[in-house]
C-alpha cells in the first residue's frame, strides 16, 4: 500500500495532485485495491464544471459499479483516455498512469488530507 | 460474519489470499489474492482451476419407487439416464415456475443423487421429503457431511489423475464414476459451470483439505466466485434468482429442452403445457453491446426507445465485450432495435447468440 506524499487525499480514497491552478485527480491504491481488477472506466466530458464532492467519473470492477468524487471543484480540461482501452492502469499504477482527470480549479475543495494524515485515516 | 457457515476449506481460503464474503448463507471466497481477472483467464487459458462450490446441496434418493419419483418431481426424463449418467433437471411449482435447477446422477435402478443450489438447499428438500411421502423412497440431505470441488479447465483430468485408480479418460461428458479417493468413496462427474472440460467432485469432509491441497501440488489453483459467474455468464449458463426464479417457467427460461411433457405427469406440467400453447410472457435473449460499456442485472433494456426489459446477468467479458442474458417482451426477442439504459444514458446492443464465447467441453 503506497501513499505518496506530494498528493492529497479524501476520506472517498480519491487522490488530488494540485499544480498551480490544475488539479489531476485519481483513487488511491486503497480503493483500487478494495475494489479489485477494474475493467470499465466511464471519464467525464471536457468541459464540463464540477463541484467539489461531485461523482465525476464511474470506475467499475469485476463486480461492482462505485462513483468517482471531485476533491475540488472546477473545469474539466484533460481527460486520461488511455483509461477506456487499459482501465487496468488504474490498478497497477493508480498514482501515476492511472490519473482520471485534470481540472482548472476553481477554489472550492471538500476536505483534504495528507498522506500521514490518510495513513492515519485508513488505520482507523 | 457471524451465523455464517464455513466450508472445510475456510482456513486455506484465507491462507490464499481469499477474500471472503457471505454467499448463501457461508463465508466463501469471491477471490483471492491474484485477482478475478487472472482467475478467469487461467481457467480459460488452459489451467485446471479449483473451486469451492461445497455451499451446494446433495441429496440422495434411494428406495424401490426412486425412478418412479424421479419422473414426478422433476422435469427431464429419469427414465432415459442409464447408471454412470447426470442430467440437469429441475424441480417446478405446480403453477410451473422453478423451486430449484438441479443436476440428477443415476447410481443405480433404486439409488440416485440430485446436486441441488445452496440458497434453495431446505426449500427443495421439504419439498422433496412431502412429495416423497406417497412414494416407497427415502430422501436423505447430505449436504452437511459432503463437500463438493469442481476443477475445471483443459489441465483438469492431468491434475486430477493421480489422485485416483479409475481411468478418468472412462467418464464422459456428463457421465460420471464411483471412486475412491484418499481411502474414501466419492463420486466424480465430468460436468461443470465453465464451458471449460472438468470435472465435479464429490467427497466427505474429512479428505477435503487433503484433497484440495493435492490438487494445488498438481498445479491447479484456486479461484473464487467472481470469475465463477465471468465463466457461466459466458456460457449463457442460467443462475437461480438470475435467469431461473419462482415467477417464471421452462417457457420463459429457454428450458424446454429439460422439461419433457411427453414423459408422463410431473409436479407443474399442466401449467407449462398452458403457459407454452398461450406463449410466454417473456422471453431471454442474449444480447452484446455494440459500444462501450458493461451491462449489468437489472438495468433496463430498450427497444425502439420504449422499456421491454431487464437484464438478468451481464458481465464485462473479456472475450467479448459488454454481455448479457435479458427477459424482453416475446414480440421484442427478435426484432427492434435495442439499448441498454446505463447511468441514464441509452447505449446500442445487438441479439447474439449463446455461448458468448467458444464453449470447451468434451463431448
Amino acid at each position: 500500500m503506497t501513499i505518496p506524499a506530494d498528493l492529497k487525499y479524501t476520506k472517498d480514497h480519491e487522490w488530488v495532485r494540485i499544480e498551480g491552478d490544475v488539479a489531476t485527480f485519481g483513487i488511491s491504491d486503497h480503493a483500487q485495491e478494495a475494489l479489485g481488477d477494474i475493467v470499465f472506466v466511464e471519464l467525464p466530458e471536457i468541459g464540463r464544471t464540477i463541484d467539489a464532492g461531485e461523482a465525476y467519473a464511474v470506475v467499475e470492477s469485476v463486480k461492482a459499479v462505485s462513483d468517482v468524487y471531485a476533491p475540488v471543484a472546477g473545469e474539466v480540461i484533460e481527460v486520461n483516455e488511455e483509461l477506456e482501452g487499459e482501465p487496468e492502469k488504474v490498478n497497477t499504477d493508480a498514482y501515476g498512469a492511472g490519473w482520471i482527470a485534470k481540472v482548472k480549479m476553481s477554489g472550492e475543495t471538500i476536505e483534504l488530507m495528507s498522506d500521514d494524515e490518510y495513513n492515519t485515516f485508513l488505520e482507523e | 460474519m457471524s451465523g455464517l457457515a464455513k466450508t472445510p476449506m475456510f482456513d486455506e481460503h484465507v491462507k490464499l489470499g481469499g477474500k471472503m464474503v457471505p454467499f448463501a448463507g457461508f463465508e466463501m471466497p469471491v477471490q483471492y489474492k491474484n485477482g478475478a481477472l487472472k482467475e478467469y483467464t487461467f481457467v480459460r487459458e488452459g489451467g485446471a482451476g479449483i473451486f469451492d462450490i461445497t455451499h451446494m446441496g446433495q441429496v440422495r434418493v434411494s428406495g424401490a419407487d426412486s425412478l418412479a419419483f424421479l419422473q414426478y418431481v422433476t422435469t427431464n426424463d429419469v427414465s432415459k439416464l442409464v447408471e454412470g449418467q447426470v442430467h440437469y433437471s429441475a424441480l417446478l411449482n405446480d403453477s410451473g415456475t422453478f423451486i430449484d435447477d438441479i443436476t440428477t446422477y443415476k447410481i443405480s435402478e433404486s439409488e440416485y443423487y440430485l446436486c441441488i443450489n445452496a440458497a434453495n438447499r431446505h426449500k427443495d428438500v421439504a419439498h422433496l421429503q412431502q412429495q416423497a411421502a406417497a412414494f416407497d423412497v427415502q430422501v436423505n440431505d447430505e449436504s452437511d457431511d459432503t463437500t463438493l470441488l469442481a476443477l475445471q479447465g483443459a489441465a483438469a483430468q492431468t491434475a486430477l489423475q493421480p489422485l485416483l485408480d479409475t481411468d478418468l479418460e472412462s467418464i464422459g461428458y456428463y457421465r460420471f464414476a464411483q471412486v475412491t479417493v484418499a481411502g474414501r468413496k466419492g463420486i466424480i462427474s465430468r460436468t461443470g459451470y465453465t464451458g471449460e472440460d472438468g470435472f465435479e467432485i464429490y467427497i466427505p469432509n474429512a479428505i477435503a483439505v487433503d484433497i484440495w491441497k493435492q490438487l494445488l501440488a498438481n498445479g491447479a489453483e484456486p479461484i473464487g466466485l467472481a470469475a465463477r459467474d465471468m465463466l457461466r455468464t459466458e456460457m449463457g449458463y442460467a443462475l437461480y434468482g438470475h435467469e431461473i426464479s419462482d415467477s417464471v417457467t421452462p417457457v420463459e427460461a429457454k428450458l424446454m429442452w429439460i422439461t419433457k411433457l411427453d414423459k408422463g405427469d410431473f409436479i407443474g406440467k399442466t401449467a407449462v403445457e398452458t403457459r407454452r400453447s398461450e406463449g410466454p410472457q417473456l422471453r431471454l435473449i442474449a444480447i452484446k453491446l455494440t459500444e462501450r460499456g458493461i451491462p449489468r442485472e437489472h438495468y433496463k433494456v430498450y427497444a425502439d426507445g420504449a422499456e421491454t426489459g431487464e437484464i438478468t446477468s451481464g458481465m464485462f467479458s473479456p472475450m467479448a465485450g459488454g454481455v448479457a442474458l435479458a427477459y424482453v417482451k416475446p414480440e421484442h426477442a427478435e426484432s427492434g432495435a435495442l439499448t441498454v439504459e446505463i447511468r441514464g444514458k441509452a447505449v446500442p446492443a445487438e441479439r447474439t447468440t449463446l455461448p458468448f464465447v467458444r464453449s470447451n467441453v468434451r463431448r
